[in-house]
């Protein structure tokens, strides 16, 4: 037999995801559970993490790490009613640690949530409507779908199709509600499991697996950074079918030139009643034919690399028993939020209903001394008669607003000092990934680190004076990715405490990887860095042309036309 | 078998001493008969009749019966009931001492003297172990005591309102019952021991008066001998006479964030002969924030009084407000305002959360050095139950210290000791400590006995100890402790040592209450219940449960919760649970630390 990864032994001996977990809860002697349980954990929406702040303190105190666990909740489309955003914000403040975490793809974290109360927070939001199942792990994860549903009637095909094909993924173990629900199922010991995966198999997939679901103009979703995506095409206000997109994916490993982001290639046009089945047999070919050796090589994009999206399209075509047409015409602009107020696009104008897209830095709903932005959101959920729609962003969307509300929510921002706008056009498009504390993989910080970093940016801008310039900057504290920095026209990527690698270069639009720029640079020499590049590009762009654009026809970095070049034509700046 | 020494206080040198033992020891009944009988007739041969007359009087004095009951809390009165039981075996009496835990308070009507010691702890409560007989004492169904002769020794804190209570009361019902005081009551603060002896040797004088003899001719020899288990022995370090440590570590175990801060401190005694048993505890003879103490002299005017300064800081109590300090502050000062607060009522609101140096800056007054020290008393030590095994730490002791603050009165306060160690101690220092053993909190003699730990905050404390020792003496019983605290992450305290005594095998189980980590709390008293099969099956086994940590916090509800597991499987009888509960305590299997 083949090698295989260890996760794969873990996922195989797990009984169908129920591993040891169950039994580890009851562990009171530690707010661990054990290491293979915590891979199991993944695919019921948790990560165990440590407080890495206190981690050196922690042995001389006669204490464990500060273990506690993220949830992660599965809300395919993002969006949730007053009644569930309250039920939400309760959890935060009884069981986590007072904040609401979105994401960057589009749904709610918590943090801090210690062992003793993982199962009653389990109940706490299965209570308010919403799972977690498969929010991580080697399934296919939340899914994303252009923000926001009440848009247009093309949204909202969008985030239907989001919800069917996550429900249509969901594993049929019935290990979570058994641990988490106390579904009274018992336990089989005996080797053959009462349920089956009828999609996944035993094994489920080799790597984690992210679907999304675009909208054009719009790639808020950044449709080009995820396994398998669908652009909708759409004709005379109506959904005609979808152009589907596999192999995109950002994660990599520093100094493995294996390992690399990609930007996903286009497999063909499928129509709406296609649309389930296609995706489905993506994951099938992925199951079977990913890399379940090595782990770094397992995700979707580096089998599409490996055997090339022709032979790909072909075992899907030949799953589905029908080919695909070929991709018909969109065009997107950009990846950003457009951030405040907006109408409905379509539909008559008297329905038409306003839609505010509220700037939420770092993606984290708190309340500080002087913004007290959870409380805000509190009370315009207990006002209702609005929805609430996280996006891809990691922003807001407070939707379906009538023009009669539409002041009386402004008061209520203003009241506990939430600004609709942002400080700068950098700020707008700026997006960080949680890092430190929390998260294990962190090699540097990253949302604590990247405000404060585009507030010393913005000095530059304004000498630039391109303060109200969109630019996307995006940080992570890992090249794991998960803020898609390789698809930003400023990227970071933490490599050690206090210093980060810098990409430049990439589309704004989302369609072209980044280049990394400098190594191992820290805040000072980042801003040496940028500010002669920003005042060239003010002096030097042509109209409309994008930092990222110019940073590439300047020849301050090469393109990276695919993933597979995203390691050559590396030129370091000196530093 | 072994015959007892002759007394280290024998009128021969060491060297006689040793020399006379070892002939004794070899010696057969004939010789001994033979050399008493030669002994006492040379004597009289040389016309020594001033001793013989007195080997006479005491021969032919009948032995007075004295039952020393005691009721104790720290062990204080106990170790003073013990004392005057030695003394009162060389002044011809045949003394018993008894625990009020022990005894029925119809079987006091068969004593004819009785010497009561007795303390008062928190509110003017009678020890815990004396609850019941006090209780009894009280009612109605009390026996009448005509005919008993009596005195009472009362132990209390004047710190506190209702001073020396259990004594007060303790003695004037038992004059209710019939019984004549043969001499006065005492009560005693925090220093008692000089004015304790004191009133025993007088007492004892009473009960049975001297002969005039040369006193060191005269020796009483129980030649019953003295069973270990009987007395206890008396610590070589004692608050009067303590032994150096040096704090070897000092860590505050409660994680950043955290609401709690809990010292773990070692302390290493080069002390020779220094020595304790599990769940015994240290005395810590502390001193107090200078700063504080500046400003007790400052509020008098003496604030450029440095050695002043110093000297109240080292030596003085200057966190307590009692009514002596008050009366004393007011016949000095002759404020009228200061008078009017000696009345119960005004003293109780005032001394609320107050201490010295509020009174001193409400009603300012210049007062010299010796005025100001004559207010005071004697700074007294303070007690932790040891956290260690001295088998596993060899010339260590290790305490759990939790730092007491809080606000009153516009003004930051702090337990003396606890911030002795938290704030003005650390590594490499040396404290004053001693030595405090508790027969009643002891590890089961046989170690294959199961233990049931229950201890909430600094509570878990022995239980280090417990497991510590059973771990060296290698004893197979096994253990259960129950730990609570406020919340999981910050406050498991020695929570990597818990995981290796369970992967060891040393700790059999351990469950946990945090009471702050959800919205409902959850104490040790809640996992007690939960777990109620399974404690009753250990107590079929014959477990000892123990319970260590504060009264009225956690004590009393794990009591209660105990009585409701104990009825459970008698149809939830609660009367026949708290029997059960009494029978375990009479048979030592149920033991309490708390504070």
């Amino acid at each position: 037999m083949t090698e295989r990864a260890k996760n794969e032994i873990v996922k195989e001996k797990s009984r169908l995801l129920r591993g040891g977990i169950a039994e580890g809860l009851t562990h009171v002697e530690t707010g661990a559970i054990e290491e293979d349980d915590t891979m199991l954990l993944k695919f019921h929406g948790s990560y165990m993490q440590d407080d890495r702040d206190v981690r050196a303190e922690r042995t001389k105190k006669k204490l464990e790490k500060a273990f506690s666990f993220m949830i992660r909740l599965r809300l395919p489309g993002g969006v949730v009613t007053p009644g569930q955003w309250l039920k939400l914000d309760d959890i935060a403040g009884t069981y986590a640690n007072g904040t609401l975490r979105l994401t960057t793809r589009a749904t709610f974290q918590y943090h801090g949530v210690i062992k003793s109360n993982l199962k009653r927070t389990m109940q706490a939001i299965n209570a308010a409507c919403i799972d977690t199942i498969a929010a991580c792990g080697d399934v296919n994860r939340n899914v994303m779908s252009a923000s926001h549903p009440f848009l247009s009637k093309a949204h909202k095909e969008a985030e239907k199709l989001a919800i069917a094909f996550s429900d249509h993924l969901l594993p049929r173990t019935g290990a979570y509600h058994e641990i988490w629900l106390d579904d009274q199922k018992v336990i089989d010991t005996s080797p053959a499991t009462p349920e089956s995966e009828p999609i996944y198999g035993p094994l489920y997939l080799p790597r984690k697996f992210k679907t999304v679901i675009a909208v054009p103009p719009d790639n808020d979703v950044d449709i080009f950074a995820h396994c398998l995506g669908y652009i909708a095409i759409v004709e005379k206000g109506e959904v005609v079918g979808w152009n589907v997109t596999v192999g995109g994916g950002m994660g990599m490993t520093h100094g493995e030139t294996d390992t690399f982001p990609r930007t996903a290639d286009m497999m063909g046009f499928c129509t709406p009643e296609q649309a389930i089945d296609v995706g489905e047999k993506v994951v099938t070919v992925q199951r079977d034919w990913g890399n379940r050796a090595v782990r770094k090589n397992a995700r979707l994009k580096y089998t599409v690399e490996r055997v090339g999206i022709d032979a790909f399209r072909a075992e899907v075509e030949k799953r589905c028993g029908f080919k695909l047409g070929a991709p018909r015409p969109y065009s997107f602009t950009s990846t950003g939020d457009p951030i405040g107020w907006r109408q409905t696009l379509d539909g008559k104008p008297a329905d038409k209903k306003w839609h505010l897209t509220l700037y939420v830095e770092n993606g984290r709903v708190k309340d500080t001394a002087t913004v007290k932005m959870r409380t805000a959101l509190r009370e315009i959920a207990q006002a209702g008669g609005v929805d609430f729609v996280v996006t891809s962003n990691q922003n807001l969307v407070i939707a379906n607003v009538t023009a009669k509300m539409k002041p009386k929510i402004e008061a209520l921002l203003e009241k506990h000092g939430v600004v609709i706008g942002t400080s700068s056009g950098l700020r707008r498009n700026a997006m960080a990934c949680v890092a430190l504390p929390t998260c294990a993989l962190a090699l540097a910080e990253s949302e604590r680190f990247l405000p404060g970093l585009v507030t010393d940016l913005e000095d530059i801008l304004d000498k630039a004076g391109l303060r109200e310039e969109d630019i996307v900057i995006r940080m992570t504290g890992c090249p794991n990715g998960c803020a898609r920095p390789y698809l930003a026209e400023i990227g970071f990527v933490g490599r050690s405490p206090g210093l980060y690698n810098l990409y430049l270069g990439a589309a704004f639009d989302g369609t072209r990887l980044s280049k990394i720029y400098a190594q191992d640079v820290n805040r000072e020499q980042i801003l040496a860095l940028l500010e002669p590049i920003i005042k060239r590009y003010a002096k030097e762009r042509t109209a409309g042309e994008h930092f990222g654009n110019f940073v590439v026809r300047a020849g301050i970095v090469a393109a990276t036309t695919a993933g597979n070049n995203f390691h050559e034509n590396v030129v370091l700046a000196k530093v | 078998m072994a015959l007892p020494p002759l007394p280290k206080n024998a009128p021969f040198s060491a060297e006689d001493l040793a020399f006379l033992n070892q002939l004794v020891q070899r010696s057969t009944p004939l010789q001994r008969s033979w050399l008493s009988g030669f002994l006492a007739g040379l004597d009289a041969a040389q016309g020594g009749a001033g001793a013989a007359a007195a080997v006479q009087a005491v021969a032919q004095r009948p032995r007075v019966p004295l039952t020393i009951l005691y009721g104790s809390e720290s062990g204080n009165a106990e170790a003073l009931a013990y004392k005057a039981k030695k003394l009162a075996g060389k002044l011809n009496c045949d003394a018993k001492v008894v625990d009020m835990g022990d005894i029925d308070v119809a079987a006091l009507a068969k004593s004819k003297n009785l010497a009561v010691y007795i303390s008062t702890w928190g509110e003017g409560d009678p020890p815990q172990r004396a609850v019941d007989f006090y209780k009894d004492l009280m009612s109605d169904a009390a026996p009448r005591l005509d005919g008993v002769k009596y005195a009472v020794l009362a132990l209390g804190d004047t710190a506190y309102v209702n001073f020396c209570e259990t004594g007060k009361k303790i003695d004037a019902r038992l004059t209710e019952l019939g019984a004549t005081r043969i001499h006065d009551r005492i009560d005693l603060d925090l220093d008692f021991a000089k004015q304790a002896a004191a009133w025993t040797d007088a007492l004892l004088e009473k009960f049975s008066p001297a002969v005039e003899a040369p006193s060191a001719t005269v020796v009483h020899v129980d030649f019953k001998g003295v069973s270990a288990d009987d007395e206890p022995a008396e610590p070589l370090y004692t608050a009067e006479d303590p032994a150096e440590a040096e704090v070897s570590a000092l860590v505050n175990l409660n994680g950043s964030g955290s609401t709690r801060e809990t010292y773990h401190v070692e302390l290493a005694v080069e002390a020779d002969g220094f020595t304790y048993e599990p769940g015994a505890a240290i005395g810590v003879l502390p001193e107090n924030d200078p700063a504080l103490a500046a400003e007790v002299a400052r509020a008098v005017g003496l604030d450029g009084d440095a050695s002043l300064v110093l000297k109240i800081a080292k030596g003085y109590d200057i966190t307590t407000l009692s009514r002596a300090t008050v009366d004393a502050f007011a016949n000095l000062t002759g404020r009228t305002d200061v008078a009017t607060l000696t009345d119960a009522e005004a003293l109780a609101k005032f001394s609320a959360d107050r201490q010295l140096v509020d009174l001193l800056a409400t009603y300012p007054e210049k007062l010299t050095a010796e005025q100001l020290l004559g207010l005071l008393r004697p700074l007294p030590g303070r007690l932790y139950s040891v956290a260690s095994s001295i088998k596993a730490h060899p010339g260590e002791a290790h305490l759990l210290v939790g730092a007491v603050r809080w606000e009153s009165h516009g003004r930051k306060r702090g337990g003396v000791a606890s911030t002795y160690f938290a704030d003005r101690r650390k590594v490499g220092d040396k404290v004053r400590i001693y030595v405090k053993p508790n027969r009643h909190y002891a590890l089961p003699a046989d170690g294959n006995r199961p233990i049931i730990m229950i201890g909430a905050g600094t509570g878990v404390a022995p239980y280090r100890g417990f497991i510590e020792d059973r771990v060296e003496t290698g004893a197979a019983g096994k253990s259960w402790l129950f730990f609570g605290e406020r919340n999981y992450t910050n406050d498991f305290l020695y929570q990597l040592e818990w995981q290796e005594h369970l992967a060891s095998g040393a700790l059999t189980k351990i469950d946990v209450a945090f009471s702050r980590d959800q919205p409902e709390k959850i104490y040790v008293q809640h996992r007690l219940w939960e777990q109620r099969q399974g404690i009753l099956a250990w107590l079929d086994d014959g477990a000892h449960l123990y319970v260590c940590g504060d009264e009225k916090g956690m004590a009393k509800d794990v009591d209660n919760t105990l009585v409701k597991i104990l009825a459970e499987p008698l149809k939830g009888d609660e009367e026949a649970g708290r029997a059960k509960l009494k029978e375990l305590t009479k048979a030592g299997r149920y033991q309490r630390d708390v504070y």
